[in-house]
């Protein structure tokens, strides 16, 4: 193993590009992968909690005596045990690890419940006595708006509003050619990763240990460390093997009771959520209800939105107000508008807590907006990628916030190439009955909104050109830690098999923030290369001490030193071997902070340094016996600035395409009096092979300077417009605008029945003037 | 759960004769994860409605979360950790690291005995009868195409190892 990749500078020996195949691919397809679940320390006890069954309540008592005297049961914990703060939450602390004293939601955690079988547990946690007292809940945020609404938290159940006010809305609607109003509404969905919650727990050397399926570990340090009372040094979060997130494992699920179970008892302690569990504790995506009015003019020019959003957060806040104020900035879609009147607000309600999930909010605004696209150009009679392309943003317009877009602006070039693809497959202008083809745009800005997400890497080359990376990202399945190996390898010219990335471990890692927002190629991969960056001016300072050459520019190529983009005599080996006899060590630190700023009152600012972009078409056709859609192909063409890794990109669209499919036509958490009624895979229903389309990935590259070797990002965009084209398509095929998701059979059947006098041209609310 | 007089079982798990005495109400899926350290069967659901839990019984891909202990006797048992000797890779784990057909891998164990099952069948399934076979495995992350491209792949994969024999 010579560590050096071989080849020289030329673009064919980049890995930038390559579909490497993923570092614990082999241990996966062994079965040897050890998530969560499958990790054991000897004599580890198990816990269980016991969750309220109703939506509000004042909690008087809980009484363990009884649970306290099953054999087996080690300890029983409650509020009053918590050394520290009990209140957890990213953005707002409002939720309690166990609740002391109002119950806000059914499945908020009452007792914890610590002990050596789990029949001993499940016995414990039937035999503990709650003494609460019902109050009456608010289960939609209309009413949790409303006057003298019971207030969940403090005195008003509007936890946050965003604002956003652009040029003159209201006037260029009256001038307008076409006004089109909707509302829209969209349903609670569920992540259904296929791997529930699972975590273990040990105190070592007074360490808190703490392995655990996550998205971020450094938080899940945070949080424990606020809880238990305890400096964070004293907390070691491990991120295990993750068998899938898309948000949801963005929450503190078993972190904390863990923490507290293993800190209290000073033994190993292990838990694992069953299904149910998983569906009634872990946070949800958001339903909103979007009016939307659209103008434009005669030509189908974008005139002015006026565009009311409110997103039910549920409980607890958790990524609510993250995800409205992302709503807010994206809700006008990827195109220019000159005048916008854009409210956002998220909504306390005694339902289940929402928060993160792939899409962040985007989604569902996508739905609205690309509905509002196809009805202008329905109105106008124009084609529904002319209209499209007429209006998407280029370089050097201004977004609704503001914003100047200077560059990587590629939603043009999705469009152009999902049309071209579409049109390739033969999916485009053949009209059958009941068969229709629908577009969706998107855009979607790669990080954290208008707020600092840093992150950081620390690199190490070692003697034998091998390379150690340490990053907090937490690779969840999407394969983060091959795209950082293939930057390292890139800027360092070592081969990728010599590159090992450790990462998601607060004990040995920086932190790099969340895996959620797409961020972590742009954010992480940024670091990395900076730390990569650090190491080769060390190298570069050493080589050109050997080579006596000034500062010419320096590379390392195939284990030898390149200047001038030629060949020189001296190894990379001597060069370390230099730096090693001085005592200099070839290590770098690397950090980045996404250049965005805040929004002000006006919603104006630059809230994200860069934008992914996308188009997807999807062709259905509808039974318009049983009102099933039929997806038979979905083209999709994503702007993700530069695919580092090819096949994990189309790996991402495909399952982002599949999901946004579940999300279209079959996926709705279904709540009486805030209780989930379908809380297991047999009741909520997910897409299998069976229901899946074909899948056409086109990936297109508008490089984002500010990127690694220009990359952005993808894990959500893969999934944003996907509801919306196959929404699209299904009004196509029967000329029905549906305008609440999911679209499923019921409603279409509801829907054909009342055809009749229904035309979408003569709809109350779409007026044309002359 | 009732404690229940211990239940002789004598069963092939992974090519060697295990004999255990276990609650005869006990799963399968624990009695492998549990006493017999074989972490690679997922559970996923606990009812039949993931797949992540597959194993082959006698050939024939099941849900081992619904399997009780006492069905278990007298069977031949594979779990994902039998498929091939440690260091080996078989076609089938071949194809889907080739294919990218591993995300989160989850499902991943599942998934390929289920192919196995398949392919011991029907050594060149198309597209729709890999979907069919594989209709009871979910997976969230790969949209399935990449699945579906390496169980093809993998029949190919054993079809050009035949043919060399
Ligand atoms: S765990 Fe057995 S089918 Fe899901
Ligand atoms: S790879 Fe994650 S569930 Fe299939």
């Amino acid at each position: 193993m010579t560590g050096w990749r071989d080849g020289g500078l030329d673009p064919g020996n980049s890995v930038i590009g390559q579909s490497c195949p993923r570092v614990d691919g082999v241990s996966k397809v062994k079965g040897k992968t050890l998530f969560a679940a499958d990790l054991n320390i000897n004599g580890a006890l198990y816990c269980r909690v016991l969750r309220s069954q109703v939506p509000n309540a004042i909690l008087r008592s809980v009484d363990c005596s009884e649970a306290l005297k099953v054999p087996g049961v080690v300890a029983v914990y409650t509020a009053a045990d918590i050394p520290g703060e009990n209140r957890v939450g990213i953005i707002v602390k409002d939720e309690p690890v166990l609740v002391e004293d109002r119950i806000r939601r059914a499945g908020d955690a009452l007792a914890l419940v610590v002990g050596r079988t789990e029949e001993a547990l499940e016995e414990a946690v039937r035999k503990i006595q709650i003494d609460y007292q019902s109050q009456p809940g608010v289960f939609s945020v209309m009413e949790a708006m409303g006057e003298g609404a019971p207030a969940v938290h403090g005195e008003n159940n509007i936890q946050s509003a965003t604002s956003i006010v652009r040029g003159d809305a209201d006037a260029a609607v009256s001038g307008a050619r076409v006004v089109v109003t909707r509302r829209y509404t969209t349903q609670m969905a569920e992540h259904a990763y296929l791997e529930p919650e699972a975590g273990l727990a040990a105190v070592e050397d007074g360490v808190i240990k703490v392995w655990v399926s996550t998205q971020n570990p450094h938080y899940d340090r945070r949080e424990i460390s606020r809880m238990l009372g305890v400096g964070r040094h004293r907390v070691r979060v491990t991120q295990a093997p993750t068998g899938g997130g898309f948000g949801g494992k963005l929450d503190i699920s078993v972190q904390c009771l863990l923490a507290l179970a293993a800190f209290k008892t000073g033994r190993p302690v292990k838990m694992v959520y069953r299904r149910e569990e998983s569906f009634v504790a872990s946070p949800k995506r958001h339903p909103y209800i979007i009016d939307y009015t659209s103008a434009c003019d005669a030509e189908g020019r974008l005139l002015a939105v006026k565009i009311k959003i409110i997103g039910d957060t549920g409980a607890y806040a958790s990524y609510g107000p993250a995800t409205l104020k992302r709503a807010a900035v994206h809700a006008a879609g990827p195109y220019a508008v000159p005048n916008a009147l854009i409210e956002s607000y998220c909504v306390y309600t005694n339902n289940p807590t929402a928060g993160a999930m792939r899409g962040f909010g985007v989604p569902q605004m996508a739905f609205a907006h690309e509905a509002q696209m196809d009805l202008l150009a329905e109105a106008l009679g124009i084609d529904p990628f002319t209209i499209r392309l007429r209006n998407c943003l280029k370089p050097g317009d201004i977004t609704v916030t503001g914003q100047c877009l200077s560059h990587s602006v590629g939603i043009k070039e999705t469009i152009e190439k999902a049309r071209d693809r579409a049109m390739e497959l033969g999916m485009l202008g053949k009209p059958a009955k009941n068969y229709g083809v629908g577009v969706g745009c998107m855009w979607y800005g790669i990080g954290n909104t208008g707020a600092p997400n840093p992150a950081g890497a620390f690199l190490d080359l070692l003697e034998d050109g091998t390379v150690v990376v340490l990053t907090g990202c937490a690779d969840i399945g999407q394969g983060s830690d091959m795209v950082l190996a293939q930057i390292a390898a890139e800027e360092l010219g070592v081969n990728i098999e010599n590159v090992y990335v450790l990462s998601g471990d607060t004990g040995v890692s920086p932190d790099a923030g969340a895996t959620s927002a797409s961020r972590q190629t742009y954010v992480s991969g940024n670091a990395v290369y900076s730390a990569a960056r650090q190491v080769k001016e060390i190298l570069a300072r050493e080589a050109r001490e050997i080579l006596g050459s000034g500062d010419a520019n320096l590379d390392f190529r195939s284990g030898f030193v390149w200047r001038g983009g030629k060949k020189t005599e001296v190894t990379v080996k001597e060069i370390i071997s230099g730096c090693g006899k001085k005592g200099i060590l070839t290590l770098g630190s690397g950090c980045f902070n996404p250049p965005a700023t805040g929004l002000n009152a006006e919603g104006q600012g630059m809230p994200y340094a860069t934008y992914s972009y996308a188009t997807q078409v999807a062709e259905v056709k509808v039974d318009t016996e049983t009102g099933k859609v039929a997806v038979i192909r979905l083209v999709a063409a994503h702007d993700v600035g530069r695919a580092i890794n090819p096949q994990s990109v189309e790996g991402q669209i495909e399952g982002g395409c599949l999901m946004g499919m579940g999300y279209a036509l079959l996926e709705e958490v279904n709540l009486s009096g805030g209780v989930i009624e379908n809380p297991r895979l047999a009741e909520y229903l997910l897409p299998m092979s069976l229901d899946a389309p074909e899948i056409h990935p086109v990936i297109v590259e508008e490089p984002e300077s500010t990127g690694p070797f220009g990359a952005k990002g993808v894990g959500e965009p893969a999934l944003i417009p996907t509801a919306a084209a196959i929404a699209n398509a299904i009004s196509k095929a029967l000329g029905i605008r549906f305008c609440s998701l999911p679209v499923t059979p019921e409603k279409i059947l509801a829907a054909l029945e009342k055809r009749d006098g229904y035309l979408i041209q003569s709809a109350e609310s779409t007026q044309q003037r002359r | 759960m009732v404690e229940m007089k211990p239940f002789k079982i004598i069963s092939k798990v992974n090519g060697s004769t295990v004999e255990l005495g276990v609650n005869p109400g006990r799963r399968l899926i624990d009695i492998l994860r549990e006493d017999l350290g074989l972490t690679g069967t997922k559970e996923g659901c606990g009812e039949g409605e993931c797949g992540a839990c597959t194993v082959l019984i006698n050939g024939r891909p099941v849900n081992a979360c619904l399997v009780l202990a006492p069905e278990m006797n007298g069977k031949e048992i594979i779990t994902i950790e039998g498929l091939t000797p440690e260091d080996e890779l078989h076609p089938i784990q071949e194809a889907f690291l080739e294919a990218g057909a591993v995300q989160c891998g989850f499902c991943t164990p599942g998934m390929i005995l289920t192919a196995k099952a398949l392919l011991d069948k029907n050594s060149d399934p198309d597209e729709k009868a890999v979907k069919t076979a594989i209709s009871g495995n979910l997976c969230r992350c790969t949209g399935y195409v990449k699945i579906v491209a390496a169980i093809r792949l993998a029949a190919a994969k054993l079809a050009a190892r035949e043919g060399s024999i």
